[in-house]
């Protein structure tokens, strides 16, 4: 492998692993936000236990998406400063705006709403979760900005030899990046729907305690999933729209579009070879298609048992299906990242800098020491992450510490003061 | 004034994150069993997250406003960034998993990497500044990467003694002699931030032509940040009594 494909290999396992956490951080947080305003407005114990619960599994996947989510940004000034030095002057500010707006507000709230647990005012404590999902929705936004940017930029000058943001509202408002954004967003509520709905089912079919709990739960996760596929479905056609020549024509896997594709970028930017690798594309884009009418049958299927009673109580096969689910919309959102990302190849910035010159200069020593480093530490991590997240999904409410009541207090308080 | 800006986020990480990287350090100190170590880590608990996104926020501003330089600092320094990441990784890891399995050995464990990940963490994080500051590299920096590391350790002893009780604090406060706890703090930190404007002053900082853009948005929105911040330290500003979530 050459240096700048192990620079790839590395950036795409740390985005990727980070999108599969982020996914379900942004859906099951606006879940548990709706949940805790439910359970503060009619102190219902049963919506503060769901809170708590889906809080904990919330928390146990956040942390995964912080580590990689840092890795990551520091991996564009490490591995691709070519790309910094020729784009930082644009991309880098919804970036900056990212980290200082959306991360760093969340981060801090974050703090208070799982360590403020029964020492703040309740409607404190709920505004806090507020906050935090709330910025987690702008940090997918300016992140996305970026991203759209790198896939189709607009606004920008080249002078110097680097490029110079002239409008950025024209940055913000770039159709690939809104369209992408609704459609991430969409994702992660379907992914978070699907968990939830599973979680709970998988209850449901062991007959455990807090039957309750769960088949609301069950309803919640089902009534948010079904209208999530059809709304991420819809932006994701969208956004075929917004789609590069030459990804849109290795897609459609028509030879002649594909030869004008390539020919209109050798004529503009010299001989080459402009296409992305069609494997990749296709697989992608399929996988994700594929992906879509599973869960639009399922989550319509389930959508029509939920209403029954006894279906929600004991049909379980129905139940074990859904508990089968839940990995499914974490290979669509893969599916759609790499037909998005790949597709793009082989530009870093789409028409103006191609991957191999985004590249830092280092050397194939240094890229091997240290993409076997972060591989070994994530893989350990994740895997580690990922098992804590199942075991604390199975032992169900009654394991739960989060928002326990501090073990100083006085005995004399309730247990539960939200 | 982008300076100032940049200077802000990063005194600010090393003066907040510094001290809960210091107590990571020093836990084997500290925190003589489970249940001690347990206390221990409840005195950066509420805090640790708010912290390290400063040095997020100082990349973030690295990005926007002095994109050159970013690449240059990290990608020139790919020795000390790759081991920086994987310490901090291990050590935010080993603070969040440690408490979600209540064997003995789970916890033993995760302490260890949280005692790794902030030594790993001050070294790298002075191995940089030592390159940034003196020029040097090599296994030539480790020796002035010691003494910030060194610091770290005193800073974090300082802030666990001003957050935790009994005989933790009398541990804690081995450095501060009595009664000067917050004094020992304030010292540490002026160390801390003497190191970082120095650092910062070897630096080539030339703002990036988006810098007009941003520059008036940060500004706008660093008062929400500290206020943010300011209700956390608020929320928890008296002596730990008890282990937290973690």
């Amino acid at each position: 492998m050459e240096t700048v494909d192990l620079a790839r290999l590395q950036f795409a396992l740390t985005a990727g692993a980070h999108f599969l956490f982020v996914a379900l951080t942004l859906g099951l947080a606006t879940l548990v936000a709706v949940v805790q305003t439910w359970a503060t407005l009619t102190r219902n114990p049963v919506h503060l236990r769901m809170t708590r619960f889906w809080g904990q599994l919330y928390i146990i996947n956040y942390a995964m998406g912080i580590a990689t989510g840092l890795v990551m940004e520091f991996q564009l000034g490490l591995t691709w400063s070519g790309l910094t030095e020729f784009a930082g002057n644009t991309f880098g500010a919804s970036l900056a705006i990212e980290t200082l707006v959306a991360f760093f507000l969340e981060s801090t709230f974050l703090g208070l709403w799982i360590f403020g647990w029964n020492k703040l005012n309740r409607w404190a404590h709920l505004a806090a979760i507020w906050v935090v999902t709330l910025t987690a929705y702008a940090s997918a936004f300016w992140i996305l900005v970026s991203n759209g940017f790198l896939q189709h930029p607009v606004g920008y000058e080249r002078a110097g030899g680097v490029l110079r943001l002239t409008d950025f509202g024209a940055m913000v408002a770039n159709p690939t990046a809104q369209v992408a954004f609704f459609h991430v967003l969409g994702g992660a509520m379907v992914t978070g729907g699907f968990f939830v709905a599973g979680v709970s089912a998988y209850h449901l079919r062991r007959r455990t305690a807090e039957q309750d709990l769960f088949r609301k739960s069950l309803r919640i996760g089902i009534g948010v999933a079904l209208p999530a596929t059809l709304f991420t479905a819809t932006f994701g056609g969208i956004g075929f729209e917004t789609l590069q020549p030459a990804k849109a024509a290795v897609w459609s896997g028509d030879a002649a579009r594909i030869a004008a594709a390539q020919a209109e970028l050798a004529a503009a930017h010299g001989p080459g070879d402009y296409l992305p690798p069609a494997g990749w594309v296709q697989t992608g884009a399929l996988t994700m298609l594929i992906a879509f009418a599973v869960m639009f049958f399922f989550s319509g299927l389930s959508a029509v048992l939920m209403l029954i009673r006894p279906a929600v109580r004991s049909l379980r096969v129905w139940h074990r299906l859904l508990t089968l689910m839940i990995p499914v919309p974490f290979v669509a959102m893969l599916g759609g990242w790499v037909f998005r990302e790949m597709g793009r190849q082989p530009w870093a910035v789409y028409g103006l800098l191609t991957t191999e010159q985004a590249m830092s200069p280092l050397t194939g020593a240094q890229m091997r020491v240290s993409l076997t480093a972060f591989v070994t530490v994530f893989a350990a991590l994740i895997v580690t992450n990922y098992l804590l997240l199942a075991r604390a999904a199975r032992r169900g409410p009654d394991a739960v510490t989060l928002g326990d009541r501090p073990l100083d207090a006085p005995p004399t308080e309730p247990a539960l003061s939200l | 004034m982008e300076i100032f800006v940049l200077a802000f986020f990063a005194l600010g990480y090393l003066v907040l994150g510094g001290a809960d990287i210091g107590v990571g350090m020093a836990l084997p100190y500290l925190g003589r069993g489970a249940g001690e170590r347990r206390e221990v880590i409840a005195a950066i608990a509420p805090f640790f997250l708010g912290n390290e996104v400063w040095l997020v926020a100082m990349a973030g501003v690295l990005a926007g406003l002095f994109p050159e330089l970013e690449g240059e600092l990290l990608s020139g320094n790919v020795a000390v960034v790759v081991p920086l990441l994987l310490s901090w990784v291990v050590r935010d890891m080993g603070l969040w998993l440690r408490g979600r399995v209540p064997g003995v050995r789970w916890r033993g464990f995760w302490d260890g990497a949280i005692v790794a990940g902030s030594w790993g963490l001050a070294l790298s994080l002075g191995v940089l500044l030592s390159d940034v500051l003196l020029g040097l590299r090599g296994p030539v920096a480790l020796l002035p990467a010691l003494l910030v590391a060194v610091v770290l350790g005193a800073h974090g002893l300082a802030f666990a003694a001003l957050r935790l009780r009994g005989e933790l604090r009398r541990r804690a406060a081995v450095l501060s002699g009595g009664s000067g706890e917050a004094r020992t703090y304030a010292l540490t930190a002026a160390a801390l931030v003497v190191v970082g404007v120095l650092g910062g002053l070897r630096l080539p900082l030339t703002a990036g032509p988006t810098a007009s853009l941003l520059t008036p948005v940060i500004l706008v929105v660093t008062p929400l940040l500290v206020a943010a911040q300011a209700w956390v330290w608020w929320t928890f500003r008296h002596r730990v009594t008890g282990p937290s979530y973690l």
